[in-house]
């Protein structure tokens, strides 16, 4: 059962950080490699706040999450000043460097990974709970995006993505927006890496490198960009995958590279193949309600 | 009377190319400013200049006295100054609905605190702006095409959409790029009566176009642009009377 609760976890996890960054990418439009890197400071603050500060952990999870969220804006802020390209070259150095300093200081843990860290729940009510936590917060994350996507946010997300200069052209403030998406898309993602750390208690900085970029990439790509289920179809299906490989015992040094050319040729795959990936989106966007009347009716 | 928009000797030049030259324009409340000359003269250079798409080298914009060099481009628009694009620019992604709803001076949900926080906002916004659109369409003949997508009407109602959009944000002063390129007959009228409205409300407007009948029936001034001056002012009458004009208009 551990081990299915594990799986359940992960899944989980991976649904939240692919609905978050599809919200990123897909909405948003901006372009970030980024992603595990915010998810390792949630995972990273969380964990050294509440194993060597005695931080309750739902606090240091908040911290996590907060920590990510404004290191996220500290990165846009001076990127999408420049413009919007910016944005990729900075996450790239952001992705890397942070990784670089969390490998070689010390209250980190260093390459060798930080271990106990506090339980969460676990030993009042048992590993379900964490499972039912963990759940939650992603229906929660996906209901957000869903929301969002819909609302009158989502109409000027949809503008701004189709024409930046005409957005500009109605009083409209582009670069807050995208400021906004980044913090919020991040900020998710470091409240998984918080989720990750006190379930597993144990985390290291491999499990955050530049490579999960391109998983969570796949599983948006592959899923559906700019769709609610996409990415969480995306997701099930990419942590499937490698679970069904698992089963065949295949020795650690070929099932990485095996996982690697499995994922790049998905990708290749779609883009040829299905290049809406398996949740197409709308290509029209439209609120969550339509007012009475002919609006809407008769299309 | 000082203008609503005051333009100073305002010059840019993209590598040698002069597109503005010691630019002097007063736009004034209620008045309307028609700017010809042929292509290439400078006319929608002129309107990246004033709105801050492009900055410009030398000079100053004023809007009702204050400068507006500092301003970026959405920052002038929230200001008071709206434009439109002589290659319309609208979201194709929107129904025309949406295209204006989200055109308004205030729009609480471009902060996502508002979407997540601010649900009353939200609602009373959408509710007097949808007044607004459906108002504006009406006017301009675009009611029972409200809920389409703009790419699937003719090229001349996506014009008309987009000087509609443009009027959605309480501008003082408003800039139209060619504003009947395109435009059948039919909305002749309907751009006429519209613009004018809009003056006879308080706008300064200043309206570049080809179409000679359009400007001098609808202008109170004309000012003529060549190779990035301005080379005439007069009534729009007076200008095309002018034979030098005339000759720079169509070349030799
Ligand atoms: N971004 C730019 N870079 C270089 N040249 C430009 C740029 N924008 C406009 N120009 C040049 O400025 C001149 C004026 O163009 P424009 O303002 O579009 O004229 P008009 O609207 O009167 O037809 C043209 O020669 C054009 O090539
Ligand atoms: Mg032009």
């Amino acid at each position: 059962m551990e081990y299915l609760y594990g799986i359940i976890i992960i899944i989980g996890l991976y649904v939240i950080l692919a609905t978050s960054f599809n919200l990123i990418i897909g909405y948003g439009g901006l372009v970030s490699i980024a992603h595990p890197v915010f998810f390792a400071l949630g995972a990273y603050t969380s964990a050294v706040l509440s194993r060597d500060f005695g931080a309750p952990v739902l606090l240091a999870m908040l911290a996590g999450t907060l920590v990510a969220l404004l290191a996220s804006i500290a990165l846009a802020l001076p990127s999408l000043r420049v413009s919007g390209d910016y944005l990729l070259i900075a996450s790239i150095g952001f992705q890397l460097g942070i990784l670089e300093v969390i490998k070689n200081v010390r209250f980190t843990g260093g390459p060798g990974g930080f271990t106990n860290i506090p339980p969460f729940l676990i030993r009042e009510f048992g590993r379900e709970s964490y499972v039912v936590l963990v759940l939650a917060v992603m229906v929660a994350v996906i209901l957000l995006v869903w929301w969002i996507s819909r609302s009158d946010y989502g109409r000027a997300m949809s503008a701004m993505r189709d024409d930046e200069l005409a957005f500009s052209s109605i009083g409209r403030d582009a670069m807050w927006m995208k400021i906004a998406i980044f913090g919020l898309g991040s900020g998710i993602a470091g409240l998984a890496g918080s989720l990750y750390a006190h379930y597993f208690r144990f985390i290291a900085p491999e499990q955050f490198e530049i490579l999960q970029s391109s998983v969570i990439l796949t599983m948006v790509v592959v899923g559906g960009l700019r769709t609610t289920w996409g990415p969480v179809v995306g997701a099930l299906l990419l942590q499937a995958l490698p679970q069904a490989i698992s089963f065949l015992h295949l020795p650690p040094s070929v099932l990485g590279p095996i996982q690697g050319i499995l994922f790049t040729g998905l990708v290749l795959v779609f883009m040829f193949f299905r290049p809406q990936g398996l949740v197409p989106a709308k290509e029209v966007w439209r609120a969550v309600q339509r007012p009475t009347g002919k609006a809407g009716e008769n299309r | 009377m000082a203008g609503v928009l005051e333009v100073r000797d305002l010059s840019k030049s993209f590598d040698g190319i002069v597109v503005a030259s010691h630019i002097d324009l007063t736009l004034k409340s209620g008045s309307i400013v028609g700017l010809i000359g042929p292509n290439g003269a400078g006319k929608t250079s002129l309107f990246n200049l004033i709105s801050g798409v492009v900055k410009f080298d030398s000079g100053t914009v004023l809007l009702d006295g204050s400068p507006l060099d500092r301003l970026k481009f959405h920052q002038r628009v929230r200001g008071g100054l709206s434009r439109t694009w002589q290659h319309t620019r609208l979201f194709p992604s929107l129904p025309v609905i949406d295209n204006l709803l989200i055109a308004t001076h205030d729009y609480p949900g471009e902060r996502l605190v508002n979407v997540l926080f601010g649900r009353r906002r939200l609602k009373a916004h959408d509710s007097v702006a949808r007044d607004k659109a459906v108002g504006i369409l009406g006017k301009m003949g675009l009611a029972n095409v409200a809920d389409d997508l703009v790419s699937d009407l003719p090229y001349g109602q996506q014009k008309l959409v987009g000087v509609a959009r443009a009027l959605m944000g309480d501008a003082k002063c408003l800039l139209l790029d060619e504003p009947m390129a395109g435009v059948e007959g039919q909305a002749y009228a309907a751009m006429q009566r519209v613009v004018r409205e809009v003056a006879e409300s308080g706008v300064a407007v200043c309206v570049v176009e080809h179409n000679i009948a359009f400007i001098r029936d609808l202008c109170d001034e004309g000012v003529f642009m060549f190779s990035g001056a301005i080379m005439a002012r007069g009534s729009v009458a007076e200008l095309i009377r002018d034979p030098q004009l005339t000759e720079l208009y169509f070349g030799h």
